[in-house]
């Protein structure tokens, strides 16, 4: 067979809007994300027992659970529970923010306790108040720590966005789908996709291996 | 909300049949990965430029493209690419396994250049030859140390296979997509099938955290 790469410069525009799509979606999902998965972090280390146990079954069912079964559920079940009509948009974003949310409480949980034990007795030791010890001692450490991981998570969700195409969201992955069933090339369509979410995720691959080392030299461990 | 539940609706056969397609799907993509991914972690790390390059970027790419691109792009551009027609499970577990291998591929890499120094030249000083090196000293540690995280991606792939479902391969979320339509019950239908995804891959994070904590235990 014969390929033919230059029908691909007709759907140039089309393309762009699905990138900007997935791209639109991906970062209002990293910040809504990160911001729950801090809060649940620390709703896991909670004295309360009952906190915790809501922290956990609900980290431990969204990663547990395939994506795609996630978002279906988002998708078709709840605008019948709450009875609202929620667009695509908005059920992508809530899907993908309750992922991105269980994934990133483990690694705010697992940094939070890779701060040593004894920088708490030290807090102790020189008498700062439970305010202090937290903002100033503990979050900037742990936070620092999670930086490399968290980059790695939100790789991770730009790459798991592909799945809204599912659901008929109209972004990188079902733009070129598309393109490809009216085209019937889907070689050339398809190829072309995926290098195009590599063009994007490797750098960041590599920037993340770049950061984690800077920080690991900062803190010197 | 107004909405009667009806669990009665669903029927389980259906159900079970699509994990035990999920089921298969895992375990053959788990066979590819864990024994094609270990050669390949050994190619990437290979002295040679013109071995290291196409094997590292056959990984980065698996790597940094989504599974559904993946997938979709096996079962269209395969046949017409390379003129071979496979049944969709064939060609669903050839898209899993080889996105497995690339994950693989680099926990054992991680595993492999933990193994210390020492170890190698004490090999070196007991004139074994590289061949025996590997075999009884990099393999045996790199593998006790990559054990958590294979086990980890053989969830993901678990849960990744869900994918297939998407291309026709008739697993669990195929069934349970099919059975909401079927009966309009779609909040009952993806419930159930979403805990029997969970029933399967939670225990195995839990023998993961197990398995990682007692590895701390031994090393520290």
């Amino acid at each position: 067979m014969s390929l033919d790469f230059s029908v691909l410069l007709r759907f140039q525009e089309a393309l762009a809007l699905g990138l900007w799509t997935t791209i639109k979606l991906t970062l209002i999902c990293i910040v809504l994300g990160c911001s729950l998965g801090f809060l649940v972090g620390l709703a896991r280390t909670a004295p309360s027992v009952i906190v915790r146990g809501i922290a956990s079954v609900y980290v431990e069912f969204f990663r547990g659970t395939p994506v795609l079964i996630q978002l279906f559920w988002i998708f078709f079940c709840l605008p019948l529970i709450l009875g609202v009509e929620l667009s695509n948009l908005a059920s992508g974003v809530i899907a993908l923010t309750l992922y991105v949310g269980a994934i990133t409480s483990e690694t705010f949980r697992a940094s939070l306790k890779s701060v040593g034990r004894e920088q708490m007795d030290a807090c102790i030791a020189l008498g700062l108040p439970r305010r202090v010890q937290v903002t100033n001692v503990i979050l900037p450490q742990a936070v620092l720590r999670a930086v490399p991981t968290l980059l790695s998570n939100c790789v991770s969700l730009f790459k798991e966005s592909a799945l809204v195409s599912a659901v008929g969201m109209a972004d990188l992955m079902f733009v070129g789908q598309n393109i490809s069933n009216n085209t019937a090339r889907p070689v050339e369509v398809l190829t072309i996709v995926a290098l195009i979410y590599f063009a994007i995720a490797f750098p960041l691959t590599r920037a993340v291996t770049l950061v984690e080392g800077r920080i690991l030299k900062k803190l010197a461990i | 909300m107004n909405y009667t539940f009806d669990f009665n609706a669903v029927s389980l056969g259906p159900l079970i049949e699509g994990l035990i397609v999920t089921l298969e799907l895992t375990v053959a993509a788990n066979l590819i990965g864990v024994i094609l991914g270990f050669p390949l972690a050994l190619l990437i790390m290979s002295r040679f430029a013109v071995i290291r390059w196409p094997a590292t970027l056959f990984v980065e790419f698996f790597r940094c493209t989504p599974a559904i691109v993946q997938i979709v792009w096996f079962f269209y551009c395969v046949p017409m690419l390379f003129n071979v027609f496979l049944g969709s499970m064939t060609m669903g577990i050839l898209a899993l396994g080889l996105n497995l291998m690339a994950f693989n591929a680099e926990a054992y890499r991680a595993a492999i250049q933990a193994v210390p120094r020492e170890q190698l030249d004490a090999g070196i000083a007991l004139g074994l030859n590289p061949f025996q090196r590997v075999f009884h000293i990099v393999l045996p540690n790199a593998l006790r140390a990559s054990i958590p995280v294979l086990l980890t991606n053989g969830i993901v792939i678990f849960q990744q296979s869900a994918l297939v479902a998407i291309v026709a391969v008739q697993d669990l979320m195929y069934q349970a997509k099919t059975l909401a339509t079927e009966t309009y019950r779609p909040i009952e239908t993806f419930t159930i099938a979403a805990l029997i995804y969970f029933a399967v891959s939670f225990p195995v994070s839990q023998v993961v955290g197990w398995l990682e904590r007692r590895r701390q235990i031994l090393t520290s």
